[in-house]
């Protein structure tokens, strides 16, 4: 039992990169490649459960570490780890993965061994990520990252898809090199390649700016936070179903949980320093994601402004600085890749049957489909925001952790705005809706629709299930973060608001009432009191 | 002169071991070759394979032991056995591509056997040089194979073109390498690089003789290493050779050029090397950014992998500027410290290990594709589907590529590593930045061949390539590549303690 604990994160990365290699290597046959992807798949999401029931939520550090010296007489070393916002991410992919290869089982038919190998890849460089403490072994994994997505867009991907995986390669890699060059300065100043070396480390003021900028330009790519996002429509539009639900459901927290983990303690000073212009972009990016997803004629774009949309939110709560709007930021990606992945897998589902996007093209499916307009309706309303369902708690802890940010000034002012966002998040997901499912069957091409097969329903079940229980029983969640957040924010808030020369405030969070709570009563076990009432009474 | 002769012979014998076998190995190919009737080509090529092979096994046996030898002339240390090792793998390695290109083509080129013994014999005198005669030896007897090896193909007139040019520029440079040398002689009153060290330590050096001196050896050895604007010979040169001939140039030939310049700069002091700090600085700026850029341009991939070369020698001498950059130390500058002059040293050093080993890969898969005799995968289109018709070419090619571009867990990505972190060190933080968008150029142009092996379809002149023992070669590379990306503490460590013998 101890060796499964002390090893249990490389068991948990690296067991997909076995299954890769045997695809890549031995399996030619299609069948049996998909078998034993989803196998393998399955076994990883097995091993996360232990990391689950076995994490101590009380703590906040770095739990299961390993590390073995591994350049540089130590410098480097292979170091492991993994604290509650790791573990929700890592939970989070390994739970889409076989989701994801099941969802592949027609949709992809030509060079099926090594696009299960792609995934498997994938799947393995997106965890060792989330656990890296290390930053070269960060960045290896980090970069590792983008060849088998490319080869996911390029290969398997729609009419453009050259143009989008050479395009995405790129400009992941413009972020990548000057994040680079800045851990290179790091290192030299710690003297190691650990995060705890760069933590300890004394960095001038305008050093933190460059360094910020650089962390941050990366982690922005990959969000992506607005105007960087040009990129993404592409990639989810030529990528194939499997590719758009990983990019979305993952892929683009990569960013997000750089911020969080990297950028933004690192270089408090750096945070002082651009938290408004960050903030004003994460809002842009809200409402011009929303604006323009409301205009598109394909549903797989919409879908992928959405996405815009919906991490402008992350960022927002990211960059408020109170425990309440972090926790909601990270609750938000864990909505966002249900609810986003749930909508791509649908879209690919309709796309697998008339071979369009076009929402022209629709209109009454729910006649034809009435299992696929439930799943789809309940979808929306996770990307929508319905209370008792998770994207509601994410985006209302977030609006509420800006609103009341100490650190970010006019903080309501942009929860007004991005609110808004909120409502154009409804109009452009229903009106979506309405176009596609509802009125009269008017294309006589969609008369010989049939609704989804039993495996498409397995394929969504679970994400449905935990859509729910995510917004009815948030503190699943929250419960697991809460330590590692105030681990993160308590200095991080601190050194910002030294920085910003305001007193270093408290770290609690200013109730309605007027009175300071502690963090842990604000959304710890008690959260619901005040967050959500509603589904206080239902439990 | 007693010393020279008598007491030492046998000593000298085994240092001198790997180069007489060698040597003695050319000779006596050629002699199989001329005079044994029945000899067919597998039997120079076993022969060839023999001989490299072991003066490896002796080179590795023999590492412990070391020292001057030929009176000076020559230096047999740890900095010499990597690189000799070095050379004879890739001599090797090109042996194999050679004979493979020769089975297909149904051409047999005896005279290339010989000729890649000799030319090794001449790294291999370049990187033990400790004399400005041993230098022009060596180099001279590497440069004179190698044009024939580039111009020998009968009836090919690139290939002839190619070893023209090769031999005019060639000649060029050794005019200038001697006339440096030249200067140097003096400016030391010596030929051996002792002579030269203690010259250049004197109270009173004359800075602007040794400064003019070392400027032309600097030109000299910049053409033989493609560093802008010596470069011009590369990409025709590149393209018209036979692709195995490209490879060994790529590979052995660049990194002995590196292996001479390391030992050259490292006996420059403060005054000499601040008076060419400068300027390397823009050369070597030039080098990187035009060697990338250009090679965005083109579609013949010979010719694109001798710009990204050009690159890459940009890259190299990324990590000579900071052996030689300078430090402020209480009021004057000096040459940077130990430390970091052992850092950019051992990172030259790893550096040319995972390039000979990725540029090595590619280019065995190059030199198998081509549907006729005489014809090597050039064109980029024609790549078209090759995952189809030879999977694994494309995915050592692959592999290849995506090293070349320095993506982890590429050993290309950890030579960028060692070396861009020995220039932050040093704190040439500018010159860093400038290093890493040139990488993310290279990026584009190596992933458009990936793009045409991966996402295409085949055509109907689509590569195929069929040549099984230059292929499982390559992908016995390609899995190094990865092997050494994941775990290269241990070259690094061996790198480290080889650059750390010879930095005084």
């Amino acid at each position: 039992m101890s060796f499964i604990n002390d090893h249990i994160l490389t068991l948990v990365t690296f067991v997909p990169l076995v299954g890769s290699l045997a695809l890549w290597t031995v399996i030619k046959r299609a069948e049996f490649a998909r078998v034993f992807a989803l196998v393998v798949a399955l076994v990883d999401f097995v091993l996360s459960l232990h990391l689950w029931f076995r994490f101590d939520a009380g703590r906040g550090d770095d739990q299961f570490v390993e590390r073995v010296p591994w350049l540089l007489n130590g410098e480097v070393s292979y170091h492991m780890g993994m604290d509650g916002i790791s573990l929700v991410l890592a939970m989070l992919t390994t739970f889409l993965g076989p989701l994801v290869i099941l969802s592949t089982w027609q949709a992809v038919r030509e060079r099926v061994p090594s696009f299960m190998a792609c995934i498997l890849f994938l799947q393995a460089a997106m965890l060792g990520t989330f656990f890296a403490r290390d930053m070269l072994l960060f960045y290896v994994f980090w970069e590792a990252m983008l060849i088998p997505m490319y080869f996911i867009i390029g290969i398997w991907g729609g009419q453009r898809r050259i143009y989008a995986a050479v395009k995405f390669f790129i400009f992941t890699m413009v972020g990548s090199v000057f994040m680079l060059v800045g851990i290179l300065y790091l290192y030299f100043q710690a003297g190691g390649m650990g995060l705890t070396d760069f933590m300890n480390l004394q960095i001038g003021h305008d050093a933190q700016l460059w360094l910020f900028a650089a962390f941050f330009l990366a982690f922005a790519i990959k969000v992506p936070v607005f105007p960087l996002h040009t990129w993404l429509p592409d990639a989810h539009v030529q990528a194939p179903t499997a590719g758009s639900v990983i990019l979305a459901g993952v892929l683009l927290k990569m960013g997000t949980y750089g911020m969080l983990r990297f950028a933004m303690p690192l270089f408090p000073e750096g945070v002082a320093a651009f938290a408004p212009a960050i903030s004003i972009l994460a809002v842009i990016g809200i409402i011009y994601g929303a604006l323009v997803a409301m205009v598109q004629p394909d549903v797989k774009k919409l879908v992928a402004y959405s996405s815009v949309s919906h991490l402008g939110f992350v960022v927002l709560g990211l960059f408020s600085l109170t425990p309440l709007g972090v926790a909601g930021g990270i609750f938000q990606m864990l909505a966002h890749g249900l609810s986003t992945g749930a909508l791509f897998l649908l879209v690919g589902m309709i796309y697998e049957r008339r071979h369009t996007r076009e929402i022209s093209e629709f209109g009454g499916l729910a006649h034809k489909m009435p299992v696929y307009a439930v799943f789809f309706m309940i979808a929306t309303l996770a990307s929508v925001g319905l209370p008792i369902m998770a994207g509601f708690i994410g985006e209302f802890m977030i609006l509420f952790g800006t609103f009341n940010s100490e650190t970010l000034e006019h903080g309501r002012l942009f929860a007004i705005l991005a609110a808004t966002g909120v409502v154009l998040g409804a109009i452009y997901m229903l009106w979506m809706y309405q176009r596609v499912f509802l009125g009269k069957l008017s294309n006589a091409k969609n008369e010989g629709l049939t609704d989804l097969s039993l495996r498409e329903v397995v394929v969504l079940l679970p994400i449905v299930v935990f859509i729910f229980w995510l917004g009815v029983q948030p503190s699943l969640i929250l419960n697991r973060v809460e330590a590692s957040v105030e681990r993160v924010l308590a200095p991080l808030t601190a050194a910002v608001a030294e920085a910003q020369g305001t007193a270093p405030s408290h770290t609690g969070i200013l109730l309605p009432d007027g009175q300071r709570a502690e963090i842990g009563t604000a959304f710890g076990s008690d959260h619901q009191k005040f967050l959500i009432r509603d589904t206080e009474s239902q439990r | 002169m007693n010393d020279f002769f008598i007491p030492a012979v046998g000593a000298q014998f085994g240092l001198l071991l790997p180069y007489l076998i060698v040597a003695v190995g050319g000779l006596l190919v050629m002699l199989v070759d001329s005079f044994v009737k029945t000899v067919k080509k597998d039997h120079l090529s076993f022969l060839t394979l023999f001989i490299l092979i072991g003066g490896i096994l002796v080179q590795i046996l023999t590492r412990s032991q070391g020292g001057v030898v030929l009176g000076g002339m020559l230096l047999v240390d740890d900095y010499s056995w990597f690189f000799n090792s070095l050379f004879m793998g890739v001599g090797v390695m090109t042996t194999i591509f050679a004979t493979g290109s020769f089975d297909r083509d149904g051409v047999y080129r005896p005279e290339f056997y010989p000729l890649i013994l000799f030319s090794i014999l001449g790294m291999m005198v370049l990187s033990g040089a400790n004399d400005l005669l041993t230098l022009f030896l060596g180099l001279e007897t590497m440069s004179l194979a190698v044009y024939v090896l580039v111009g020998g193909v009968r009836g090919n007139v690139r290939s002839s073109e190619a070893g023209f040019k090769y031999l005019i520029l060639g000649g060029f440079s050794s005019a200038f390498l001697l006339m440096g040398l030249a200067f140097l002689y003096g400016f030391a009153g010596g030929t051996g690089f002792d002579a030269i060290a203690a010259a250049m330590r004197s109270d009173q050096p004359d800075v602007l003789l040794a400064s003019f001196g070392s400027g032309l050896v600097l030109i000299g050895l910049g053409f033989k290493v493609a560093m802008v604007p010596f470069h011009m010979w590369t990409p025709d040169v590149y393209e018209g050779a036979p692709s195995y001939i490209t490879g060994f140039m790529a590979t052995a030939v660049k990194a002995a050029g590196f292996a001479v310049l390391v030992r050259f700069v490292l006996l420059m002091q403060p005054q000499v090397a601040f008076t060419w700090f400068p300027v390397l600085t823009v050369l070597t700026v030039l080098t990187m950014t035009l060697g990338n850029l250009v090679a965005l341009a083109q579609s013949n991939i010979k010719r694109m992998l001798a710009w990204s070369s050009i690159a890459h020698a940009g890259y190299l001498m990324l990590g000579v500027l900071t052996l030689i950059s300078p430090a402020v130390g209480g009021s004057e500058m000096m040459l940077r410290s130990t430390e970091i002059g052992n850092a950019a040293g051992s990172a030259i050093l790893f550096y040319l290990l995972a390039y000979t080993l990725m540029n090595l890969t590619a280019f065995g898969i190059i030199n198998i594709l081509g549907n006729r005799p005489g014809e090597d995968g050039e064109d980029i289109n024609r790549f078209a589907g090759l995952y189809k018709k030879n999977p694994i070419a494309a995915a050592a090619m692959t592999v290849a590529l995506l090293s070349l571009a320095g993506i982890p867990p590429m050993v290309g990505f950890m030579g960028k590593f060692y070396l861009f972190a020995s220039v932050v060190r040093a704190g040439l933080i500018p010159l860093a930045v400038i290093g890493v968008i040139n990488s993310l150029i290279s990026v584009y142009y190596y992933l458009r061949v990936m793009v045409m092996m991966y996402m295409k379809e085949p055509e109907e002149d689509s590569y195929s390539g069929t040549e099984w023992v230059s292929v499982v070669t390559s992908g016995v590379l390609a899995i190094l590549v990865i092997y050494i990306g994941v775990q290269p503490d241990a070259f690094h460590r061996l790198a480290e303690a080889i650059f750390r013998q010879i930095n005084f």
